[in-house]
């Protein structure tokens, strides 16, 4: 496994506020990382520093490169989505693939035609004529039609409706996604992507509060419902967070075994949702 | 690199189609007034058509080619200021627009350098936007001297010899893109200055450019009492270094229909050597490249978000 991204003691500071404090991290070849995080986190920060659009202290290197320094070098190789409001809403669809293929030396146009042919977005349109869910179709097509090593995807289906949003995914993982490309994403809808995801790192307040292969978060962490004696038991076991849904007392492991929790209840591996509100709430306190 | 700035150029005028639109515009209005005035003097008696460059009762060769400079350097005097209004607009709105849309999230996505970017800006402002002018300027000067030309001959008289013979065309030519290039590079500080502003100002970059200039003189002269600043700003635009002799304007003068041939040769009045070797041209080019790394600075470290 190739580190593509290696983190060290990486921080912003903008005044007295910490948007990324001293975070370690590093991000591996052929994977899809969830980067989750509260509003105000620090996500939109870090995936800058990342694609060299904001200084940062600290040791940060992303395909070898100084992202703020090197920044050209690096986009060649990098992709990214910002948000689906960016395209310049003046430019018509073959400008657009006009230039992004005089500017970009591993953009395929074919490609890009290839995938907006699939779509209803005509290349005559400006974007100001394209609906919000066509406009991000001709974003994907050309991103996905970039040969980049990193794809970094902030929020990129926010203020869509369900139908796009399914099918996004659906094209990044079918058409795009293989071994040798890695994907970050960030989202407020964890629920709709952590079937896709290999790895999540949560992020609160400039920090990384968990850092873990999906795999391995079964192994960790284990949520455990009971109600009555079980419950006081399970509580003597050290929860790291306990809400109560119809009648029945929900506890969170963190480092538990199985073993000691079987017979007070039902078990399973926690929802990242409901894992990630326990690391937050966990951290406040 | 130089695929980038084409690519980069190429967008600008796909983005500011006012950029050929203004010239267009000027060109049509110019070759309207130019059939209006024919269709109006062709009410008139042939002897009376002395405003006509065709008119067989102008005196001579030499005031008929004085006439129609002077028809060039007029109609080219419109097409400069509209190109000057044009560039003032679209500096401020160069680097302005991309912010307000967040366009620039998509362009800093793609491996181009904020100094590339802004660099294309400044090229669009004094090498395109004069190109496109002059280019303008010549196609007017053919079109009108065509739409001329086919009215002398409605009035039985040789164009080959009264319009196309009189003309001195290269002459005219080179000495629109030597003026129309020089006014852009003597310009340069306040391109300099309005993409500055355009890349740091978070509303009404009109206001934002021209309020210094107003407000610095006022202040200049309530506490110092001096006018350097206002005579640095205002009066550089009549400076400019390149005209030798005789001023532009004394081509409308009664008395430079009657002076000898040289002195209408409109390049004979153009000093490049004084222009290329003046210290006020390198100052501005220095202002100018100043405020750009200043604009490329603001671009490349600013958060947008």
């Amino acid at each position: 496994m190739t580190s593509l991204v290696s983190a060290r003691g990486v921080s912003k500071h903008f005044g007295a506020v910490r948007a990324v404090d001293d975070v370690s991290f590093d991000i591996e070849e052929g994977k899809i990382l969830g980067l989750i995080g509260p509003n105000g986190a620090g996500k939109t920060t870090l995936l800058k520093a990342l694609l060299g659009l904001t200084d940062c202290q600290g040791d940060l290197s992303v395909l070898g490169l100084d992202p703020f320094r090197q920044r050209k070098e690096l986009l060649k190789n990098i992709c990214f989505i910002a948000d689906v409001a960016v395209l310049p809403r003046w430019i018509r669809v073959t400008q657009l693939l006009d230039f992004v293929e005089s500017v970009h030396p591993n953009f395929s146009r074919k490609r890009a035609e290839g995938f907006l042919g699939q779509t209803n977005v005509r290349s005559d349109a400006k974007v100001r004529e394209l609906s919000k869910g066509m406009v991000t179709q001709l974003h994907l097509s050309i991103i996905m039609a970039i040969d980049a090593k990193l794809l970094v995807l902030d929020e990129p289906t926010l203020g869509l409706d369900i139908l796009f949003r399914k099918e996004f995914y659906s094209n990044l993982l079918n058409d795009y996604f293989d071994e040798e490309r890695t994907i970050l994403i960030t989202t407020h809808q964890v629920e709709e992507i952590e079937n896709l995801l290999t790895d999540i790192m949560f992020i609160n307040e400039g920090k990384i509060l968990l850092d873990s292969p999906m795999e391995s978060l079964a192994d960790t962490y284990v949520e455990l419902m009971t109600s009555g004696d079980d419950a006081t038991a399970a509580r003597g076991l050290g929860p790291i967070a306990e809400h109560e849904m119809f009648g029945k007392s929900v506890f969170l492991f963190e480092g538990v075994s199985r073993e000691n929790l079987q017979g007070l209840g039902e078990l399973r591996t926690p929802p990242v949702a409901d894992l990630f509100v326990a690391k937050v709430k966990g951290a406040r306190k | 690199m130089m695929i980038n700035q084409l690519a980069l150029l190429k967008r600008e005028v796909w983005e500011h189609r006012s950029i050929y639109v203004t010239p267009l515009a000027v060109a049509s209005i110019v070759t309207l007034g130019t059939l209006a005035m024919l269709m109006f003097a062709g009410g008139f008696a042939k002897e009376l058509d002395v405003a006509i460059f065709g008119a067989t009762n102008i005196a001579g060769d030499a005031e008929r080619r004085v006439a129609l400079t002077g028809f060039f350097v007029g109609t080219s005097w419109v097409f400069l200021l509209a190109a000057m209004v044009l560039t003032i607009f679209y500096t401020l709105d160069c680097l302005y627009a991309e912010r307000k849309d967040k366009s620039i999230l998509f362009w800093r996505s793609l491996p181009i350098t904020d100094a590339e970017a802004v660099v294309s800006k400044l090229a669009t402002a004094i090498v395109v936007i004069p190109l496109v002018t002059v280019v303008a300027i010549i196609a007017t000067h053919i079109v009108n001297l065509v739409v001329t030309s086919i009215w002398v001959i409605a009035k039985g008289a040789d164009a080959g010899h009264l319009i196309w013979g009189s003309v001195p065309l290269l002459d005219n030519w080179l000495a629109a893109l030597i003026v129309t290039l020089a006014s852009a590079i003597w310009m340069s500080p306040f391109v300099g200055w309005f993409l500055f502003v355009s890349a740091f100002t978070k509303r009404s970059p009109l206001l934002m450019a021209f309020m210094p200039l107003v407000l610095i003189p006022l202040l200049e002269l309530i506490f110092l009492r001096s006018t350097v600043f206002a005579e640095a700003v205002f009066t550089r635009r009549g400076m400019i270094p390149l005209f030798r002799g005789m001023d532009m304007e004394g081509f409308f003068d009664e008395e430079s229909l009657h002076v000898n041939e040289e002195i209408v040769s409109l390049l004979a009045h153009l000093d490049v050597v004084q222009f290329l070797t003046s210290p006020s041209m390198w100052a501005g080019l220095v202002v100018c490249a100043l405020f750009v790394t200043a604009a490329i600075y603001v671009r490349r470290y600013r958060d947008e978000s």
